[in-house]
């Protein structure tokens, strides 16, 4: 998907079309109500030396997305296939010596570093351990290998054999890398590497990722919610929300000018250091839906400032709104749907059935969703709705960008 | 085990490394090896800090010392030294009477041999129970936890089944049902106390495998024995241990039970047989057949529940390495 | 912002050479080392630092809510400058002839010598406090409603009698029901048939309250969330709630301890303009904790930057952002990513934070320091004055250190 036309080569690692849905279970037997679509159709490309930048809120799925990737867990459907020899081969099927071929050049480094090091382990075991796996060295050699490794990342001998809670964050996460790097990867996912970190701290970080991937032309996949971070590290960037990318591109070119509202939307709440005292930090509306019914058409529509009529708007819309009127959702009894876009609203009373029909047809109903109403009939003590159907809105592509919005971006 | 395994290979190491120079000054000479040896004996110092463990640690040594000497302190009974000697010359002695020192018996049997070689009843009791249970337990719990699924809920309703049956009254019935023998208390005491490591074990599995070291184990692309051997086992027995000091004790208390209501053998040196052949003498005055195997009974229970405390103290994760 | 123009600024609180210490296996750990500064009416002061600098120690002081042992209290004072014109601090005001339950016999007080009592007292009512976590401070097993009811009933019982249409005479058990001093017997009392219409409609008076709180925070369909769990609602929305109920008692100052960290950019946003929005309404003073430099900048009206238990700089939002003269300052600005630096030459500051452990006499950030001179090694630099508002803790030729 990534169409830079300059790159030369091959990806090295291709994502296509993912998905992963965590079924939800209820009741004694566990009978599966649901599933939680926490990624839903995601393809990029990441090329070698380069830094994907993997971008969203908590809960649109780019940890999952990070889990998919590592191979840690298998993705409902589509594929990660890896580069070797040139060749796109996916990870799921393969057999025992490729995958474990593709586990050595692929590796991982998570958030929390506590929590990533086993507690009752020395430096010397975890970061030799990668090293003891593959029987690559042992003996002498491996605590030589783990010193010039522990050198590489800024620590030394004097740290071989303390306990990771003996050291700072930053320390820590420098005992992660070290380890990520044991086994010379080719890639490395980087799973919000330093938003537990101070910004001192995240700066010795940073530098490091940077200097090792120059020295190594390493790939990586930097997950994380900070845009300032992916910003300086990032040479191509994924957004999301809600499992879905909602713009793809360029850094610096999305950065420069945001296709999606919500990349937008993503900006304006979180001004940079350099935009000075006062700069206005513009916040969203309402919360992020519920991942096992996600919104039809745009998912970002229910909190979108520019949404249209065109936007996917539904049943559920109005039923979400209902909740935040008072008043209005203690008397709805009952929402029979035919379709996600028509349903008929039972009410207790006829009066409530009545007002809400004036009320939706009034200036209180957002105006877009106003508009896509095809019609609102009152039948004593019931409502039927019924919006104008709309299909998924897909990724287009536009100057080497991909956004998934009906918008035309404004020049 | 595997850990000691490292342990000798590190110790093998630390040899071999300490005939080449460092290059690195700030190296200050540690080794693996020496650093967990430091780390244990943080955790004895721990442990030891602690006046009321250090008391249960003493009544434990001079128990287990008794248990191991008996054979000096008494001379063993013939043939089976595991039964109360009999002098029929010397009945219903009280304590201080030259050669019985804590009084004989309605039988005859010396109070002091009964003490002494019941320890080592007791001893065996409760290693066989807790040792054998603890394994079971941490074995099933760990594969309930681990697989999930339908073995565990499998093993889990097995569990609330044996769970659901009040610990003393099931043992009672197994008991009953194998007939009255000493092996048959340590059979059934077994049957009855694994669930609870069982239960556990689970939970602390459950808890420990959601820990992100073990999805960097993942990565790194260990095998799932190795990442149980390694990482989730290690963090998750603490609680097992505790709880198996803590039962060393409870053993012998439901053992002693058990006995007194005449499951086990007649005429075992065993101190739950001898407080209840002593307890009907009470009431005419002859206090002693009785009181001192109670006693043992009382310390070893005590002493086995304080050390529990103080390693439970002692292991919790936000005092260690602090 | 609600910049005093006025010379004379008058201060709510005053911290003055606060220290706080922790007693750990290796030694006192020095975490608040003698910090010095005001809070001034109206405005926003901003306590930046990294983990471990001292500044949620700091926040916590305000309520005497620290962990006492391992913490001890080893000197200074925090003078709380009592607000005198509480009448009108009410929006609905109260009539004269009711006292304001609120009215201390105390106008200047020392918050770090107050009894358990006294700092209830004051404790979300003149001082309130929100944490990090929503998630945590909310009671699960009580309806949103409840434990907002609970502050006012106890902080505004006048008030509540009053919407109630009851006199300051309501029959006992009602008041000590209202002010939950309750006894089991006062419970019985309240149930009485004779007192069941009086006591819903104190009822009723606590829920207008609680609703109008909510309302305030712009949550959609307050009455509706009233009766809802905690863990039934999002991160930003248990933020709100908090908020509804520090703000409840209209309170002189509001602790912020990093409210926004746990929450999605987006939420952070809305949360902050709600914040600032009351504030502005009602004359509140925020002290504002929290790592993040970008959000300080553009919320706070003065900033205090904190680092090893110390204040190393203090001054107002333009001083420190536009002229910082701390070498510590300057090192966390230029740490952070922005647009223009390249990719790998982010100027970090080497090292780590220094253990806390028996700090030796010298200027803490000596190890990590660029500017460091034998001076530094030495002596423990105080913080003083470079204009009227700007104090800074630095040996430094602070000119110097700028132009590089």
């Amino acid at each position: 998907m990534n169409s830079k036309k300059d790159n030369v080569g091959q990806p090295i690692l291709s994502i296509s079309e993912v998905t992963k849905h965590y079924p939800i279970r209820e009741g004694a037997l566990q009978r599966v109500v649901g599933h939680v679509r926490a990624v839903d159709g995601v393809s990029f490309d990441i090329f070698p030396g380069k830094t994907v930048g993997l971008v969203g809120e908590s809960g649109c799925g780019k940890s999952t997305l990070g889990k998919v990737v590592s191979g840690l867990t298998d993705p409902t459907s589509g594929s990660v296939s890896y580069n070797f020899n040139n060749q796109l081969v996916s990870i799921s099927n393969l057999e025992k010596n490729k995958f474990k071929n593709f586990r050595r050049n692929c590796q991982m480094v998570f958030q929390d570093s506590f929590a990533s090091l086993n507690p009752r382990h020395l430096v010397c075991d975890i970061v030799g351990r990668p090293l003891k796996v593959y029987k690559e060295v042992s003996g002498y050699d491996l605590v030589e290998k783990v010193v010039s490794l522990l050198n590489q990342v800024g620590l030394g001998r004097e740290h071989l054999y303390r306990y990771p809670h003996q050291f700072s964050g930053g320390q820590r996460q420098r005992i992660s890398i070290a380890r990520a790097l044991a086994l010379n990867p080719e890639i490395i996912i980087l799973d919000e590497p330093t938003s537990a970190l101070d910004v001192s701290v995240q700066a010795q970080i940073l530098n490091l990722l940077n200097e090792i991937q120059k020295a190594r032309n390493l790939a990586y996949l930097f997950v994380t919610h900070d845009l300032s971070v992916v910003r300086h590290m990032a040479d191509s960037l994924v957004v999301m929300y809600l499992g879905k990318i909602a713009e793809a591109g360029e850094t610096q070119a999305i950065f420069a000018k945001p296709y999606h509202p919500y990349t937008k939307a993503l900006m304006d709440a979180k001004p940079s250091f350099d935009e000075g005292q006062n700069s206005k930090a513009k916040g969203l509306e309402g919360v992020v839906p519920d991942p096992a019914r996600p919104p039809q058409g745009c998912r970002f529509h229910t909190r979108c400032s520019l949404a249209t009529d065109k936007c996917g708007w539904e049943v559920d819309d109005v039923v979400r709104w209902l909740e935040d009127t008072p008043g209005m959702f203690e008397s709805l009894t009952a929402v029979e749907r035919k379709s996600e876009f028509s349903a008929v609203l039972s009410f207790s009373d006829e009066s409530s059935a009545a007002n809400l029909t004036q009320e939706m047809r009034s200036e209180k109903l957002p105006t877009s969703m106003r508009k896509a109403l095809n019609q609102v009939k009152i039948n004593e003590k019931n409502v039927q709705i019924e919006f104008e159907p709309v299909e998924e809105i897909l990724l287009r592509e536009k100057d080497g960008r991909h956004t998934a919005c009906i918008i035309e971006p404004k020049n | 085990m595997w850990f000691m395994q490292t342990w000798i290979e590190e110790l093998l190491l630390e040899n071999k490394m300490n005939e080449r120079a460092f290059d690195n000054s700030h190296y200050n000479g540690d080794t693996a090896f020496r650093v967990r040896i430091r780390r244990f004996g943080a955790l004895v110092g721990r442990l030891c800090a602690n006046p009321t463990t250090v008391i249960g640690l003493i009544i434990i040594g001079l128990m287990m010392a008794m248990a191991i000497f008996a054979p000096w302190i008494t001379e063993a009974n013939v043939p089976d030294p595991y039964q109360m000697p009999r002098d029929w010359g010397a009945v219903r002695k009280p304590p201080g009477t030259p050669g019985f020192l804590l009084g004989t018996t309605n039988e005859g049997g010396d109070v002091f041999y009964g003490v002494v070689w019941g320890s080592r009843t007791s001893l065996q009791l409760s290693l066989y129970v807790v040792g054998s249970t603890m394994i079971i337990g941490t074995i099933i719990g760990s594969l309930a936890g681990l697989l999930g699924g339908w073995v565990d809920e499998f093993l889990m309703r097995l569990v609330d089944v044996f769970l659901s049956i009040p610990e003393l009254i099931f043992a009672l019935a197994i008991a009953a049902v194998l007939g009255p023998s000493f092996t048959n208390i340590i059979i059934a005491l077994s049957m009855v106390i694994w669930v609870k490591y069982a239960r556990i074990m689970r939970a602390q599995v459950l808890q420990v495998k959601q820990n992100e070291y073990v999805e960097a184990a993942k990565v790194i692309g260990d095998t799932k024995l190795n990442i149980y051997l390694k990482d989730i086992l290690p963090n998750a027995v603490t609680p097992v241990t505790v709880q198996a000091t803590l039962d060393m004790g409870n053993v012998v208390l439901i053992g002693a039970t058990l006995s007194f209501i005449g499951l086990s053998e007649a005429g075992i040196a065993e101190w739950g047989v001898l407080v209840s052949e002593g307890q009907a003498g009470i009431a005419s005055g002859r206090w002693w057949a009785s009181t001192f195997p109670g006693m043992m009974i009382f310390l070893w229970a005590l002493a086995f529940n304080l050390v529990g405390d103080g390693l439970r103290d002692a292991l919790d994760p936000r005092t260690e390495g602090r | 912002m609600m910049l005093d123009t006025s010379n004379q600024k008058k201060f709510v609180a005053k911290v003055d050479d606060l220290k706080v210490y922790f007693n750990s296996k290796r030694g006192t750990v020095h975490a608040v080392d003698g910090i010095s500064f005001d809070v001034y009416k109206g405005e926003t002061l901003g306590l930046v630092g990294e983990t471990g600098c001292g500044k949620s120690v700091t926040g916590r002081s305000f309520l005497q809510l620290l962990p006492i042992p391992p913490g001890v209290l080893v000197g200074g004072s925090i003078i709380y400058n009592q607000q005198n014109n509480s009448s009108q601090r009410f929006e609905t005001g109260s009539k004269p002839g009711f006292p304001n339950s609120r009215n201390f016999e105390f106008k200047k007080v020392d918050l770090l010598t107050l009894t358990g009592e006294e700092i209830r007292k004051i404790r979300g009512d003149s001082i309130a406090m929100i944490f990090q976590d929503p998630g945590k401070s909310l009671n699960p097993t009580l309806t949103i409603g409840a434990q907002l009811s609970e502050v006012f009933l106890q902080h505004r019982t006048e008030e509540i009698l009053e919407m109630a249409g009851l006199g300051s005479e309501a029959s006992g058990a009602i008041r000590r029901f209202a002010s939950q001093r309750n006894r089991i017997f006062d419970k019985w009392l309240v149930n009485l048939s004779g007192n069941r219409s009086t006591k819903s409609r104190v009822e009723k008076a606590v829920a207008d309250l609680v609703a109008k709180a909510l309302s305030d925070t712009q949550v959609p369909n307050p009455v509706k969330l009233m009766d809802r769990y905690p863990h039934e609602l999002s991160g930003g929305m248990k933020q709100r709630v908090m908020i509804a109920q520090a703000l409840a008692c209209n309170p002189d100052i509001l602790i912020a301890d990093e409210p926004t960290t746990a929450l999605d950019v987006t939420v952070e946003a809305r949360i902050l303009d709600l914040i600032q929005e009351l504030q502005q309404r009602r004359q509140t003073s925020v002290v504002y904790i929290s790592h993040d430099l970008s959000l300080v900048r553009r919320i706070c009206d003065r900033v205090a930057v904190m680092y090893a238990g110390r204040i190393v700089e203090i001054g107002t939002n333009n001083e420190i952002f536009k002229n910082p003269r701390h070498p510590y300052t300057i090192g966390l600005m230029k740490a952070l990513p922005s647009a223009d630096t390249a990719r790998g030459e982010l100027l970090a500051i080497p090292g780590n934070v220094p253990e806390l452990i028996n700090p030796p006499q010298m200027c803490r950030f000596f190890s990590r320091c660029a500017f460091a001179t034998d001076k530094c090694k030495n002596q423990d630099p105080e913080l003083e004055k470079v204009t009227n508002s700007h104090s800074v803790a630095c040996f430094a030729d602070v000119a110097e250190i700028s132009g590089k």
